[in-house]
């Protein structure tokens, strides 16, 4: 008997297990499609409300032409590490100040940081890089520029790549790393210890500690946060501009695909996604195959 | 069922009397040992037996009779026929022979115990015609009585006695699984009966017998003499070790350094192998079983020959001022060798190979490493001076034997290319040591750790100031690694020469004290004294006869003989496999093929 042949005994059928019954074990009946849901749960996407989500990812793609943009101006003479060093001294200053003003606004009791903690964090960036940086500056001496210059594209792709747009407040190592190493070797090409040692502190300003201000910011003040990445977003298209109009221009086409055509398209997707949900349970293999593949 | 009757050839001609041998239990065969002739008196034969079984061991019995008559000696059938009465067996063989004739004629006889006396259970003539010829005949035969078919099967008895019989290898299937094992007792019965050939014609006893040192003796004056001479000279090694090895256990060595430098020089290696050897072979108690004398003898002339080689190389060397001559070429050649190195520095602190290396850690590395040399060379400009003096007493030692001219070598090789080991070690821990952080530095660099407890790669989060200096350093490490993996990559490879000059002469070292010397000799001049197994010959298939067989023995082969009786020794091979040489070289550990085994569990 066949699990598609009608029922011979007029017994009703039902969904137990622990009775004997005279239908076949993968029977059911009539009723069984009736359960079936669609895209349960679905949220249906605003178009502006995606866009200024992926602002985020807009402004740490501007962050990285900015880097690039000062230290083009570093490396071409433009800009003097001194200045580069009072400004980033300041940036600084002023951004742990809105940072601390927001993190008072809410009352998070989850282990706060003290001041002596940051106090002694950037003591040990400042002596470190500053230590290092005659031993930076030497270390790719013998490397090809060209080699140093696709390394640290590279890196900062993967760094583009790795980064965790969702919750970036403790930044994800491995992007972190990547952009460090990335500043490593282009810092190294710069022409004086001074230079590499404010080109680092200048990445750590923008690869670690940017990001977490900027996450604070998205949850304590939505609209600041927005006006906050228009603003990056022109800074690094109007920076690189200034040097290379070029990329510049292919800066802002990427910019305008990642923040208006993209969510565009996820809203007209939206509208394809067809999930099936039933009283079935989905097949799934818990089991170890790696045992199999020998 | 067939009756095996192990035959010695030198009994063929003896005169008739008694067989006196074994039954061996469990299987159908017979080994005759001797022959006791006409005449004598039951009783003394008896006791004869008896002692002989006492001194032995062997469970000796008579086995029969034995008849070759001469001319004149006609009827005794009944006469042998009444002596199965007076030594009651189980079964009583009457053998006999004619002149004349190929084969012997034997009739097996066995005890009924109803009529208390022998009755003939087969008669061996005509036995072979008959089932050869007529399978009828036979089948009429087998109906009237059973049969038993015997075989002839003749040895020589000396060499028999003489041999040792080594187990089949396993790889080696034997065809019948119980053939070798009655062999074995067969050789065991002869070799063990040793006291039944002390009796020869010139013993003025009651009795007569035939084996095979009937005509005498085999001895050797200069063996006996040998023999006499080894106790005061035993005695006299035994009070020289105990002085050496008071000396040795004295507390002054037993400190740390001392006793670490010794376990490193392969001079004291080699004295303390000696000793044992010494000690081994002064002690009183005489060697037991087979494989015991054999190491023994095996020491013995492994020394003797390496003492003879000692002394032809002490004969060269002090002959024509060679020692000067080699003290003088000893220190330029030191000289020579550190300009090469000096050299090859050189040229690694410019741009080797046209590779591109960080330049401030190559010309930190280049100098330290100069200025190492240059120590070492002042070094032996100090030392020259007495390098003759420490030749000429260095090479007395070759009167103990040429391993310990060799081991001198060896350590001077060692100690005259110090300057390389340092390099070596500096370089390999240096790269050992970036190699170790770049991997740690590289679960970092992606977010992972080691779990120790697991022994697995867990994700795990650091903070910022752990991420940064860690890429700081990974960035560090990752740019100078190509400059200390070429300086380590040099001195690996010298160290490497070095390790392999040592090898080779801590191998011939190995060779000279562990090969079988006198097993090899053996086996050259007295094949039959090692045996493998045996191959039987047909002697005499006549119809009308019973089967004779000779039992040659198969000496063992060559190889065989190297591997059974090769004295365990330090080995001086590489502990490990290549594969895991060439890993710990990849990772920068430290490599010591040449470490003893003694030193292994340190």
């Amino acid at each position: 008997m066949g699990p598609d042949s009608a029922p011979g005994p007029a017994v009703p059928w039902q969904k137990v297990l622990w009775e004997r019954q005279p239908y076949p074990d993968n029977y059911v009946d009539q009723r069984f499609l009736e359960e079936l849901r669609r895209n349960e749960g679905i949220r249906q996407y605003q178009y502006w409300a995606v866009v200024k989500e992926v602002g985020f990812v807009g402004q740490q793609l501007s962050c990285v032409a900015i880097f690039i943009t000062l230290w083009l101006y570093m490396e071409q003479g433009l800009l003097s590490p001194e200045m580069l060093l009072s400004t980033s001294l300041v940036c600084a200053l002023l951004g742990y100040g809105v940072h601390q003003a927001l993190t008072s606004q809410v009352e998070s009791a989850c282990e706060p940081r003290t001041r002596l903690a940051d106090l002694q964090s950037a003591t040990i960036f400042l002596s470190f890089t500053f230590g290092f940086s005659p031993v930076l500056k030497t270390l790719t001496e013998s490397v090809s520029t060209d080699t140093v210059y696709a390394m640290s594209a590279l890196m900062l792709l993967a760094h583009l790549v790795s980064f965790p747009y969702a919750q970036p407040s403790p930044p994800g190592s491995l992007s972190l790393n990547a952009a460090l190493f990335a500043s490593v070797c282009l810092a190294s090409r710069l022409p004086g210890a001074l230079h590499t040692f404010a080109m680092l502190s200048c990445a750590l300003l923008v690869f670690a500690l940017w990001p977490c201000l900027l996450q604070k910011l998205r949850e304590n003040a939505p609209n600041q946060f927005t006006v906050v990445c228009v603003c990056v977003c022109l800074g690094g298209v109007g920076g690189l501009g200034s040097l290379l109009p070029g990329g510049a221009v292919l800066l802002a086409l990427a910019l305008g695909s990642v923040t208006l055509l993209c969510p565009l398209l996820l809203v007209r997707l939206q509208r394809h996604k067809d999930n099936i949900h039933g009283p079935w349970d989905e097949a799934e293999i818990h089991e170890d195959l790696s045992r199999f593949l020998h | 069922m067939v009756l095996k009757i192990f035959f010695p050839q030198c009994c063929n001609r003896a005169d008739s009397g008694l067989l006196v041998g074994q039954w061996i239990p469990g299987h159908g065969s017979a080994v005759v040992l001797a022959v006791i002739h006409y005449p004598f008196i039951p009783g003394q034969v008896k006791r004869y037996i008896q002692q002989m079984q006492d001194q032995s061991g062997v469970e000796l019995s008579v086995l029969g009779s034995w008849s070759l008559p001469k001319e004149g000696q006609e009827g005794m059938e009944s006469f042998l026929r009444d002596l199965s009465t007076i030594f009651p067996q189980d079964r009583w063989l009457q053998i006999s022979r004619q002149i004349g004739k190929m084969g012997f004629t034997c009739e097996v006889l066995t005890w009924d115990q109803n009529l208390k006396a022998f009755q003939p259970e087969a008669k061996k003539k005509k036995d072979n015609e008959d089932t050869e010829s007529d399978v009828d005949a036979e089948h009429e035969e087998k109906e009237e009585e059973v049969e038993e078919k015997v075989i002839f099967i003749h040895y020589e008895q000396r060499k028999v006695m003489l041999s040792q019989l080594h187990p089949v290898e396993n790889g080696v299937p034997s065809p019948k699984t119980d053939a070798p094992s009655e062999l074995r007792q067969m050789f065991q019965t002869v070799a063990h009966s040793q006291p039944l050939f002390f009796l020869d014609k010139y013993d003025d006893g009651p009795l007569r017998s035939t084996h095979w040192q009937s005509e005498g003796r085999e001895a050797s004056i200069i063996v006996e003499l040998l023999k006499q001479a080894s106790v005061p000279l035993c005695l006299l090694i035994t009070w020289l070790l105990s002085i050496w090895t008071w000396i040795c256990n004295m507390r002054i060595f037993s400190l740390y350094p001392l006793r670490f430098l010794s376990s490193k020089l392969s001079t004291c290696v080699q004295l303390n192998y000696r000793t044992e050897h010494m000690t081994t072979l002064s002690s009183p108690t005489p060697a037991i079983g087979h494989t015991e004398f054999m190491r023994k003898a095996n020491m013995l002339v492994s020394f003797l020959v390496d003492v003879a080689l000692g002394m032809l190389l002490i004969s060269w060397l002090y002959r024509d001022n060679h020692i000067t001559m080699l003290a003088n070429t000893l220190v330029p050649a030191a000289d020579h060798v550190a300009k090469e190195l000096n050299e090859l520095l050189q040229w690694l602190m410019g741009a080797p190979a046209g590779l591109k290396m960080n330049r401030a850690l190559d010309q930190v590395l280049g100098r330290f490493f100069l200025y190492h040399i240059h120590l070492w060379i002042s070094y032996i400009h100090l030392m020259s001076p007495f390098i003759e003096g420490i030749l000429w007493y260095g090479g007395l030692s070759a009167c103990f034997g040429l391993t310990f001219a060799l081991s001198l070598l060896s350590d001077m090789v060692a100690l005259l290319t110090f300057h390389i080991y340092c390099f070596y070690v500096y370089g390999a821990r240096l790269y050992c040591l970036k190699i170790y952080g770049l991997s740690s530095l590289w679960r970092l660099f992606r977010g992972k750790k080691w779990n120790v407890l697991r022994q697995r790669v867990d994700s795990c989060s650091y903070d910022l100031d752990q991420l940064f200096i860690g890429t700081l350093l990974f960035t560090i490490l990752l740019f100078l690694l190509p400059t200390t993996a070429l300086y380590y990559l040099v001195f690996t490879l010298l160290r490497l020469v070095v390790v392999f000059v040592q090898g080779i002469i801590h191998l011939s070292v190995d060779f000279i004290n562990s090969f079988p010397l006198f097993a090899v000799g053996l086996r050259i001049c007295r094949p039959y004294r090692l045996a493998e197994g045996v191959k039987f010959r047909v002697l005499c298939d006549e119809p009308g006869t019973a089967l004779h067989l000779l039992m040659e023995i198969n000496p063992l082969k060559c190889g065989t003989v190297v591997q059974t009786y090769r004295s365990p020794t330090y080995s001086c091979y590489p502990k490990d496999s290549w594969a895991a040489l060439v890993k710990k070289l990849f990772v920068g550990e430290l490599i010591y093929p040449w470490r003893h085994k003694s030193t292994k569990t340190d």
